[in-house]
């Protein structure tokens, strides 16, 4: 196993061990938070960081998740966890769709494609007031059991955390698996891919498919843990950069990489709000200035991130004579 | 009913003041998306921050208004002066190195100051909506059977001024044909002795003095917010992406485009559903013909 499995293995075993020492609400919240974030990054990352489709409207798909369940739940009294399939079904459809529509394009151009997607069904949200009661946004009802899922804060840590090895495995599959290695070989060089007969645009709307359908699943599970969806949230470029950031700041492209940038910038937004909370209410913005300048700073000299970082750190190590 | 029976003269004036609606609106659009092209068409960089230095424009015509009473017409050619040393403050200090860089870098760089300045306009000045009323905004001027009120033409005036400015020193100046050459080829112009760090400079300074002008100018029309920018930005892409992406015609055509499919739109679906529109035009420019209207085949599979 690698440093990086490791790392891994040691940090999800502190997370199932935190509720059985720890009972404090607010630490359970930061570390279900903490785990969210962390898949929902590592479901960006396998369009963004495996495929290099790199998408600022990955919230489309998490607000599709999150309206599912939420509307499920609240308007026709199911279990979430059927919304939670019918979210997952939408966001195949709605990943395909916007993965072959927007197939031909690259860099910023399939960035604005994706920002424009999200607004589409932001305002449709917003607007279809008869469905979704437009902004006012729809309150899920607390209803206690797993089937509906009304868990308290041990139980959502269990599931977030079962949910967050099942992404983190999953990233590992794609780094040594044949069709890891083809996405990697589109994301490089998509001609050379091509002559190697690879299906590079298959690939590449598989990609987007996996990565919409697995942002819908914490969209679902986050709605149902928040007890609140608006559309002005859950479709907000906002969110989308937040996926994008907590990758790239752990690592795009590694597994790992989006749970360290979500352990980083989720305790670090925890600390400050905490920190601010009292003060002029703008304040809470402050968490905010930072994620932007570190954004800046991090693409510009650590480009390969945190698990990047840690990697040339290794190697320099192991140059040096003993 | 025959539609042409409906076409009574109460009909003919709707359609000459959406006519008059979309030009004025067109020729705001096209000074903010004007600057986002140009810098798009020189640097190969889109900036996901265009609308933040719009914001900045409108929070500084406002508390120039609200503190010290000066006009926002009086602000134009102080704004001009203030985004312009802003533009090349932010190019020395965070695009000049990644200039070169690869696609993603540049996108999260944009997109990372973009947050940064949102969230300072909310930290200083909160999120609450600031709108003023200067005495040019509740003149109301009649042509025909149209009407329209003074800032908006005013604010139209000057934003095609500007842009025929721009235009002439592109094609004219010897420093326009200098921008216009990098623009061509990157190499070949390093090679014939260009400078082409002070060309992305100035490009990206000229290119913020616009859109900081432009929030200047609309000031008077909407309410600035730290979000405001967003609005606005979104309705460039569009303008931007119809005309072809550095393409600066084509963004003027863009913009009377996006202008007319928003007023037609409001007019026909009701305001709350313009938006739609619009996006949906977005969309299928991109997919069918992503390198603009009037552009040539192929340049966004290019990446560039």
């Amino acid at each position: 196993m690698t440093a990086d499995r490791w790392v891994a293995a040691a940090l999800f075993t502190v997370a199932a061990l935190v509720p059985a020492v720890v009972r404090d609400s607010f630490i359970l919240d930061s570390l279900i938070l903490i785990l969210l974030w962390g898949a929902l990054s590592s479901a960006w990352n396998v369009a963004g960081g495996y495929a290099g489709q790199v998408s600022l409207g990955h919230a489309a798909f998490f607000g599709v998740g999150a309206y599912a369940a939420a509307l499920t739940s609240a308007r026709y009294h199911h279990s979430p966890w059927l919304g939670l399939l019918v979210g997952v079904v939408l966001s195949l459809v709605a990943g395909g769709a916007i993965g072959f529509l927007s197939n031909r394009l690259k860099g910023p151009y399939f960035a604005l494609s994706t920002i424009a997607f999200a607004e589409v069904l932001k305002i449709v949200a917003s607007r279809w007031r008869g469905f979704t009661s437009g902004s006012e946004g729809v309150p899920v009802p607390f209803r206690p059991g797993f089937w509906t899922l009304g868990l308290g804060h041990v139980q959502w840590v269990y599931l977030a955390l079962v949910v967050a090895i099942l992404y983190y495995l999953l990233q590992v599959y794609l780094e040594r698996s044949r069709i890891g290695y083809q996405l990697a070989g589109v994301r490089e060089d998509e001609d050379a891919a091509e002559a190697l007969g690879i299906d590079s645009r298959r690939r590449k709307v598989q990609a987007v498919m996996l990565s919409a359908a697995l942002t819908s699943v914490c969209g679902s599970l986050w709605a149902q843990y928040v007890g609140f969806v608006d559309p002005i949230h859950v479709f907000s470029i906002d969110l989308s950069v937040r996926f994008a950031l907590n990758t790239i700041i752990g690592g795009i492209g590694t597994a790992l990489g989006p749970f360290l940038g979500s352990i980083l910038i989720t305790s670090l937004e925890t600390y400050l709000r905490a920190t601010f909370s009292g003060m002029k209410a703008g304040f809470g913005g402050i968490y905010l200035i930072i994620y932007g300048v570190v954004l800046i700073l991090v693409v510009r000299w650590a480009p390969e991130g945190l698990t990047g970082i840690a990697a040339r750190f290794r190697v320099r190590r192991a140059d040096a004579p003993a | 009913m025959d539609p042409a029976a409906r076409l009574g003269s109460a009909q003919i004036d709707v359609v000459a003041q959406l006519a008059v609606s979309t030009v004025l609106l067109g020729g705001i659009y096209a000074l903010i998306a004007i600057g986002l092209t140009l810098i798009f068409g020189i640097m190969r960089v889109v900036n996901f921050a265009h609308g933040e230095f719009l914001m900045l424009g409108m929070y500084l015509a406002f508390f120039a208004f609200t503190l010290k009473s000066i006009d926002p017409w009086v602000m134009l050619p102080v704004a001009l002066v203030i985004f312009f040393a802003v533009g090349l403050l932010v190019y020395v200090l965070v695009m000049k190195g990644v200039i070169h860089a690869s696609h993603n870098v540049q996108i999260f760089t944009t997109v990372g100051l973009s947050t940064a300045l949102q969230n300072i306009a909310l930290v200083l000045w909160s999120g609450d909506y600031q709108l003023f009323r200067p005495w040019h905004a509740s003149v109301v001027l009649r042509l025909g059977a149209t009407a329209f009120n003074l800032s908006q033409v005013v604010a139209f005036a000057v934003a095609v001024l500007m842009t025929a400015a721009l235009f002439a020193f592109m094609k004219f100046a010897h420093t326009g044909r200098v921008m216009r050459a990098t623009a061509q080829d990157r190499d070949a112009a390093t090679l014939m002795g260009i400078d082409t760090d002070r060309v992305y400079r100035l490009t990206f300074a000229i290119g913020i003095a616009c859109v900081g002008t432009a929030g200047v100018l609309v000031s008077p029309l909407y309410a600035a917010y730290p979000q405001a920018g967003l609005q606005f930005v979104t309705l460039a892409y569009v303008v931007v992406v119809l005309g072809g992406l550095g393409d600066m015609v084509g963004a003027l055509a863009g913009s009377l485009i996006v202008a007319g499919v928003e007023v037609g739109g409001s007019y026909v679906f009701g305001t709350a559903w313009k938006e739609v529109l619009y996006f949906i035009l977005f969309i299928a420019v991109l997919v069918f013909r992503p390198a603009g209207l009037f552009g040539q085949r192929g340049a966004e599979s290019l990446g560039v």
